[in-house]
C-alpha cells in the first residue's frame, strides 16, 4: 500500500515537471545539440542537400576578418560599458540611500529606461544621434565636432555611440542591484563610525564599498554576459556598419545564419559565443563559491 | 537646521537634473509623436510647436499597425496565462515533493537560466521550420510557456510557506492538483504579481524571438514591426515616435502602478545564482 502510494507520487511528480521538461528538451537540449551537429555541416537552408566538413567551418571562422572584427567589437563593446555603467550605478545607488525627498519616485526615473523595449530606445537614439540632431547640439556646446554624417555613419564614432546609449539604458538596472546590497548594510556600522568621527569618504571606503564587493563581482559578471548579447541596438541603429564597425558577435551569427542562410557557418560562430558565455558562467559560479567558502 | 535644508535642497535638485537626464529622450519621443511638423535635423521647435492626433491617426489607416499591436497582446497575455500556472505547479514540486530526479531537475533550471537565447536563435530557426510552427504563435509561445525564471522564483517562494494548510488539506483527502489549485496559488499573490509584471513586460518588449521565428508582416509583433517600419518611405519619425510611444505606455503604466514589483522582481531574478 505504502510503496503503490509513493509509485503514484513519483508518477505525478513528472506529471507536474512535464511542461518544464517538455521545454527543457524540446528548446534547450534539442537546438543546442542541433547547433552543434549543424556547425560541421556546409548546410545551407537554400539547398536540401549538404556535407559533413568536419572542423572546417571553426577554421574559417578564425579566418574571417568580419567574425575576427564583430570579436573585437564585442570585446571593445564590454570593456568600454561595463566600467562606465558600474561606477555610475554605484554613485547613483549611493547618492540614492541617503535621506532625500521623493526617494523612491527618482529611484524609479532612474530605472525607467530599462524596462522599455530597446527598439523603441535604439529608434528615439537613432534620431538624436542624426546630423543636426540634439547630441550634436550638445556637443557643440562643449566645442567637440561631430561627424559630418551623424554619429552612426562614422566609422569612429557608430559603436561608441551605440555604448554610451547603452550605459544610459543599463545605469538604473544595476542601480537597482547595488540599493539593494546597500541597504542590507547594518545601519549600526555607521552609527559607529559617526560615533568615531568618520567623514563620508572614509565611511564609503572602509564601510560602504567593502560590503559592496560581492555584488560588484556578480554586476561585473552578468553586465559581461549581457554585453555579448548585443543585437537589437546594432540591428535598428547600423545593420552592423558602416563597414562593420558595429558588427558584434549575435549579429554576425544572425547575418550569416538566418539572412545569408549560412546555416552551419552561423551555427559555428553562435556555438563559440556559446563557449565564451560559458567560460564567463564557470568563472562566476567558481568566483561566488570562493567568496562564500 | 539653516544648513540641512539647503543641503537637502542641493540633493534634491542634484536629484531632479540626473532624472531629467534619463527621462529627456521619453519627452522627445512624446512631444514628436505629437507634432503636427518635424524638422529633418530632429530639433523639435517649441515656440511653434502645434498638437496633432494625425500622426496615430496615419499609423492605423496607412501602416495598419492594429495588427501587430493585437499580436503582441495575444502573444503576452497567453504566455503570463500559461507562467503563472506551469511554473507553480513546476515550483510546487520540486519545493515540496521528494523524488530521485528533484536534484537534476532543479539543476536544469538554474543551467538555462544562465543560458542566453541568443546562442540557439539557428537551430531554434531551423526547429520550428521542422515541427511546422514557424511564423505561427505558437513559435513565440510554446517556447516561453515555462521559464525557468518563474520556476524558480516560485520554487523559492512555496518553500518560504508554511505546510499546514497543505497538510490540512491533503487530510481531507485533497489530491495534489487540487492542493496547487485551491492552496498553493492563493497563497502566491505576492510572487505571481512580480511573476505576471516581469514576464508580461519581457514578452511585450521582445525582439529577438518573434523577429526570427516569424517572416509574414500579420505575425509581426509590435517590437518587430517598429523596427521594420524604420526606414519605410511611407512613414515618417514622427508617426514612428508614436507608434513608438504605443509600444512604450503599457510599460509605463505597469511600471507607475507594479513600480515596486518590478523591483523585487529584477532584485530576486538578478540575484538567483
Amino acid at each position: 500500500m505504502q510503496s503503490a502510494s509513493s509509485r503514484q507520487f513519483r508518477r505525478a511528480d513528472l506529471f507536474f515537471l512535464s511542461p518544464w521538461i517538455l521545454t527543457l528538451l524540446l528548446f534547450w537540449v534539442f537546438p543546442i545539440i542541433a547547433s552543434l551537429l549543424l556547425s560541421f555541416t556546409d548546410f545551407r537552408l537554400l539547398s536540401s542537400s549538404y556535407n559533413v566538413v568536419g572542423l572546417r567551418n571553426y577554421f574559417e571562422l578564425f579566418k574571417d576578418g568580419v567574425f575576427l572584427r564583430s570579436l573585437l567589437n564585442t570585446t571593445i563593446f564590454t570593456v568600454g560599458t561595463l566600467p562606465f555603467t558600474t561606477i555610475f550605478a554605484i554613485l547613483l545607488a549611493v547618492f540614492l540611500n541617503q535621506r532625500l525627498p521623493l526617494r523612491r519616485l527618482f529611484q524609479s526615473v532612474y530605472f525607467f529606461p530599462s524596462v522599455v523595449s530597446m527598439v523603441v530606445i535604439a529608434l528615439v537614439f537613432t534620431t538624436l544621434y542624426a546630423r543636426g540632431g540634439y547630441i550634436q547640439l550638445l556637443a557643440d556646446l562643449v566645442g567637440v565636432t561631430p561627424p559630418a554624417n551623424g554619429w552612426l555613419f562614422s566609422e569612429l564614432t557608430a559603436l561608441p555611440a551605440i555604448m554610451a546609449m547603452d550605459v544610459w539604458m543599463a545605469t538604473g538596472y544595476y542601480m537597482l542591484l547595488f540599493l539593494a546590497a546597500l541597504q542590507s548594510i547594518p545601519a549600526e556600522l555607521y552609527e559607529a563610525a559617526e560615533i568615531e568621527g568618520a567623514n563620508w569618504w572614509q565611511k564609503l571606503r572602509v564601510i560602504t564599498l567593502p560590503h559592496l564587493k560581492p555584488m560588484l563581482l556578480f554586476v561585473v559578471i552578468l553586465n559581461t554576459i549581457k554585453s555579448f548579447q548585443v543585437f537589437v541596438e546594432v540591428f535598428v541603429m547600423t545593420k552592423g556598419g558602416p563597414l562593420n564597425s558595429t558588427m558584434t558577435m549575435v549579429y554576425f551569427v544572425y547575418e550569416e545564419g538566418l539572412h545569408k542562410f549560412n546555416v552551419g557557418y552561423g551555427a559555428a560562430a553562435a556555438n563559440i559565443l556559446f563557449l565564451i558565455i560559458a567560460v564567463i558562467s564557470f568563472l562566476e559560479l567558481r568566483l561566488i563559491r570562493e567568496r562564500s567558502a | 537646521m539653516e544648513r540641512h535644508s539647503v543641503r537637502g535642497l542641493l540633493r534634491l535638485s542634484i536629484a531632479a537634473v540626473i532624472g531629467l537626464f534619463f527621462i529627456a529622450p521619453f519627452i522627445y519621443m512624446v512631444l514628436a509623436a505629437f507634432a503636427e511638423s518635424f524638422p529633418l535635423t530632429g530639433r523639435i521647435d517649441l515656440t511653434s510647436y502645434s498638437f496633432t492626433l494625425r500622426n496615430f491617426a496615419e499609423l492605423f489607416t496607412a501602416s495598419q499597425l492594429y495588427i501587430p499591436i493585437i499580436n503582441s497582446s495575444i502573444i503576452a497575455i497567453i504566455v503570463t496565462a500559461s507562467n503563472l500556472l506551469l511554473c507553480t505547479i513546476c515550483g510546487y514540486a520540486l519545493a515540496r515533493r521528494d523524488f530521485k530526479l528533484r536534484g537534476p531537475i532543479m539543476m536544469s533550471v538554474v543551467l538555462v537560466l544562465m543560458i542566453p537565447a541568443h546562442v540557439v536563435i539557428i537551430p531554434m530557426y531551423v526547429l520550428t521550420k521542422w515541427f511546422g510552427i514557424y511564423d505561427t504563435y505558437l513559435a513565440l509561445i510554446l517556447p516561453f510557456a515555462v521559464t525557468p525564471l518563474g520556476i524558480f522564483l516560485m520554487r523559492q517562494y512555496i518553500s518560504g510557506i508554511p505546510t499546514d494548510m497543505e497538510e490540512a488539506a491533503r487530510l481531507e483527502g485533497a489530491s495534489e492538483l487540487t492542493i496547487i489549485m485551491r492552496v498553493i496559488l492563493p497563497l502566491c499573490k505576492p510572487a505571481l504579481a512580480v511573476l505576471a509584471v516581469q514576464v508580461f513586460l519581457i514578452n511585450w518588449n521582445s525582439f529577438l524571438y518573434p523577429f526570427i521565428l516569424t517572416s509574414a508582416e500579420s505575425m509581426r509583433t509590435l517590437p518587430v514591426a517598429l523596427a521594420l517600419l524604420q526606414g519605410y518611405q511611407s512613414i515618417n519619425i514622427p508617426q514612428l515616435f508614436a507608434a513608438s510611444l504605443i509600444s512604450a505606455l503599457p510599460t509605463a503604466i505597469l511600471f507607475m502602478i507594479f513600480s515596486r514589483r518590478i523591483t523585487e522582481g529584477i532584485i530576486a531574478g538578478a540575484l538567483k545564482g
